[in-house]
């Protein structure tokens, strides 16, 4: 293979050549004598200015936090680098890497790159991708649809299951209403969570539906209707009034316990 | 074979540990040597393979998700390395707890059964799933499916239900007993501690005590994160439409307040002082004595014994027991039963809780939303023994909401935007929201009670300004939002920020669009939402016109505003109080990524998908 142009960036200051060198072997293992790569300390977007677009072959990125290069960073990456090249994120020890890495290489993905995967070596490790291999404009605006979206790896999370692989056919089907409500009745009700303004239309159109004679002098046949609707039937006319001895003029308005708007 | 039944539970609300417990009573009346209800994140998921006997009770949440006491759990469970016989040897079943109106129907319980399938458990009978919709609830199958249960596990080993599979309920004496003792202090052996405490410390250890001592589970902290006055108290939806919707203002009281935006304030709504005293006249309670509570089971002692300071009983049940909202459960009305001095309504209240009357106690109780002290008020001849009470209340809980101030923008201050939530029951009888009404009933100028609240993460995190952002958020669900965008205005004064489009939605432009003014000031040139910097602010009134407009219709207006955010990197957060918006929101998104770059609406959902695992979508959904 040709010389590859390798540029290494970090976002320390100083780093050690041998800690360079380690981080490009994970992805360029041949020809190590040779290695003569250009380095950047302290890396930020700007600092990528000098370099010319579609120029490197591999752009690794070395750091102690295992945060990710900023959005406009790997954008610069991305610029520099040539069709079909490869970035690495290399960092060293963290005791969550495993939870954290699918959203890095969710992150990965979305800026772009393809064929990511996640590398490890001791107590360091990072995240390899590519850059397609079609040439694309030097602004990461997307514009044709097959460019547009990156290629999707299905097991985005090596560790588990997709969990709705457990349900079959018949479970994802929508659930069968159930017949009726408590109401005894063919005419559609509103739903209990109703958003569409039927549930109030409908209470304005009910009514008390007891006569002023029935509030005055109450009398009850079954002799039930006065204890309260514990122990009222679902028929009754004195359903949701309080208790009342028969005879006496039933009260209607409410103590804090019923609370009245 | 061990003779070991072991019940774990995943609840949201309570109704699974209520279902649990049931089971596990159910379990000891018929004899079962040894029983032991979990939640299940007090299990260690790897010590599953080694128990004989599970039984699981699991919720599924509106979003289809597990509670989030399960978590931790799926998760192990999920792990693509365990062996299909990891759990060979165990013998299960699952009771699920779901809502048939939801899509998502069960699914907790229905991928629960499926895995423990597929890793080598041997089921005992087939899966129930108890539906909200149902007329008698989750009773409904719960009942058929427990005794199909206890003729299964009976067959298979007779030892551990030795008292036989059915149970014939004697109606005169309760087997069981309450699970705390209530102990009575001297005035004098409290007395030191009271004078030497400010008001504010005082009401502080208090509560810290009462809810310690309870025995519901707590999720929060006992002890406050901070007290709060409210400064400001304001409608924002017009009087008269059918809304209450406010904007409440609070200052921290002795303590700094330290939040992000998109964090959720946890409040301790306080209960009409008339409802306490009604409840403890009718309980025949002494308000003024000193107790403290202390589970019976002497294994379950708390070992910190300094947390176990005697509380004056009027607080305790002002504090943790919820007398006049929520609805008691039908161990209840069991309870109540035995302890009933009238024939009749003894009588009804068996019937209540055999399975013929169990639809009416739906009916009756959870559908009417009744209280504990309406509960009472018709049973006037039942006298229930204190500690039974405390068991049974259900707690006092916290309510959250999301924050929609930036700390930033207002130092040590709190906003809130709250919808006074108030419906009519079947029997027609109006019902407010504990904490909405309360809130609202509150005045600045008047009240010096102080708010006890918590803190706590929700699911949005709070963005960089670099961060380009897409907000959805109709109706309260723009709460959090207005944080945000007050907080990128400050941002933007001292450096670059990135854009922000937000989506509002509500029913009629006079009525309810909250915070107008806000927004439209945050549209104009060159601020936050404004369309020269890149943002937009976009609103549906859903009721203006004949047909209906909602914030997706205006979502596909802007397909490919949204298409080139998200393509520089833009998140989504999606917040609001509708079960269905969410859902309907992600599929626009799938409709507009579809669209814009011509790839099959599979391509637009794997696309999103790895948006969300790259951290990049976020929702907050209340129902």
């Amino acid at each position: 293979m040709a010389q590859d142009r390798i540029l290494a960036l970090t976002d320390q200051v100083v780093v050690s050549l041998n800690a360079i060198l380690d981080a490009i072997k994970v992805v360029r293992k041949e020809g190590s004598e040779k290695l003569n790569p250009i380095i950047i300390t302290q890396a930020l977007p700007d600092s990528l200015l000098s370099v010319e677009s579609l120029s490197m072959d591999v752009v690794v990125y070395i750091s102690n936090s295992f945060e990710l290069p900023s959005d406009q960073l790997l954008i610069n990456i991305s610029r520099v680098l040539k069709p079909g090249g490869t970035i690495l994120h290399w960092t060293s020890q963290s005791s969550n890497w495993k939870v954290r890495d699918s959203s890095r290489k969710g992150k990965f993905l979305l800026a772009g790159f393809l064929d990511v995967q996640s590398a490890e070596n001791g107590q360091s490790f990072g995240i390899i991708g590519k850059k397609p291999s079609w040439k694309i404009g030097s602004s990461f605006s997307i514009k044709k649809a097959s460019q547009s979206l990156p290629k999707m790896q299905i097991d985005d999370d090596m560790d588990l299951i997709d969990e709705d692989s457990l349900l079959t056919e018949e479970d994802l089907k929508k659930p069968q209403p159930l017949p009726g409500d408590c109401e005894v009745g063919s005419t559609r009700k509103a739903c209990k969570n109703c958003t569409c303004g039927r549930a109030e239309a409908e209470e304005k159109v009910q009514k008390l539906g007891l006569t002023v004679d029935q509030l005055d002098n109450p009398q009850s046949a079954c002799g039930n209707c006065g204890l309260g609707d514990a122990f009222r039937c679902s028929t009754c006319p004195y359903k949701g009034l309080p208790a009342f001895k028969l005879g006496e003029k039933v009260t209607l308005s409410g103590n804090f316990l019923a609370a009245d708007i | 074979m061990n003779n070991k039944l072991l019940i774990l539970y995943a609840s949201q609300t309570g109704n699974a540990m209520d279902a649990a417990e049931r089971l596990s009573r159910e379990a000891e009346h018929r004899g079962c040597p040894a029983v032991s209800v979990l939640s299940i994140d007090e299990f260690q998921p790897s010590a599953l393979s080694a128990e004989e006997t599970v039984i699981f009770v699991v919720s599924t949440t509106g979003q289809g998700e597990t509670p989030d006491s399960m978590k931790e759990f799926w998760k192990f469970l999920l792990q693509r390395n365990l062996s299909r016989e990891c759990l060979k040897g165990m013998h299960y079943a699952v009771f699920g707890l779901g809502d048939s109106s939801y899509q998502k129907y069960n699914f907790v319980a229905k991928k629960l059964d499926k895995r423990l399938l597929d890793l080598g458990a041997t089921s005992i009978i087939e899966r129930g799933l108890g539906d909200d919709q149902h007329r008698s609830g989750y009773e409904g199958a719960l009942d058929p499916w427990m005794s199909a249960l206890w003729k299964m596990l009976y067959k298979k080993n007779p030892k551990l239900l030795p008292s036989g599979p059915d149970f014939l309920t004697s109606d005169a004496t309760l087997i069981d007993l309450p699970k705390i003792q209530i102990l009575y202090h001297d005035v004098d052996e409290v007395k030191p501690q009271l004078s030497t405490s400010t008001d504010l410390k005082y009401l502080e250890m208090q509560i810290e005590r009462a809810r310690s001592m309870t025995p519901g589970k707590y999720s929060a902290k006992n002890r406050p994160d901070c007290f709060l006055k409210m400064t400001k108290n304001c409608p924002l939806s017009r009087a008269g439409s059918g809304k209450d919707v406010r904007h409440f203002e609070f200052e921290a009281v002795s303590c700094l307040i330290e939040y992000e935006v998109g964090d959720v304030l946890e409040v301790l709504p306080g209960q009409s002082p008339a409802a306490v005293d009604a409840f403890i006249k009718r309980c025949n309670l002494n308000p003024e004595s000193y107790i403290t509570v202390e589970p019976r089971d002497k294994e379950n002692k708390l070992s910190a014994s300094s947390l176990l300071f005697p509380v004056k009983l009027k607080t305790f049940v002002e504090l943790t027991m919820d007398v006049a909202s929520a609805s008691p459960r039908r161990y209840f009305f069991e309870v109540m039963s035995v302890f009933a001095n009238a024939e009749h309504e003894k009588e009804r209240l068996q019937y209540f809780v055999s399975p013929e009357g169990r639809d009416d106690l739906y009916q009756y109780n959870q559908k009417e939303r009744r209280t504990v002290l309406e509960v009472l008020e018709d049973f006037p001849s039942v006298q229930m023994p204190f500690e039974w009470l405390v068991q049974l209340v259900p707690p006092l809980k916290t309510r959250a909401f999301s924050i929609s101030s930036s700390p930033s923008v207002h130092p040590n201050e709190v906003h809130l935007t709250v919808s006074v939530v108030s419906w009519t029951t079947p029997y027609k009888r109006k019902r407010m929201g504990l904490c909405s009404s309360w809130l609202a009933s509150l005045d600045p100028q008047q009240q010096r009670s102080l708010i006890p609240a918590w803190i706590t993460k929700g699911s949005l995190p709070p963005p960089p300004p670099s961060l380009p952002l897409i907000l959805i958020g109709p109706g309260t669900g723009c709460a959090p939002f207005r944080g945000f965008v007050e907080e990128r205005a400050l941002q933007s004064k001292s450096g670059p920020t990135a854009p922000i489009v937000f989506f509002f939605g509500c029913r009629n432009e006079n009525n309810d669009f909250l915070y107008k003014d806000f927004w439209l000031s945050h549209s104009q040139q060159g601020r936050v939402l404004s369309e020269s910097k890149g943002g937009g602010f976009y609103v549906a009134f859903s009721r203006d016109q004949p047909q209906k407009v909602y914030v997706q219709h205006k979502m596909r207006e802007q397909s490919m505003k949204i298409w080139s955010m998200l393509a520089q990197g833009a998140a989504v957060y999606v917040a609001g109080s509708s079960n269905k918006m969410p859902s309907d929101v992600f599929s626009t998104f799938e409709e507009i990524v579809s669209t814009e770059n011509q790839v099959p609406r599979e391509t637009a959902l794997k696309w999103l998908r790895a948006l969300e695992k790259a951290g990049k979508y976020h929702v907050e959904a209340w129902s």
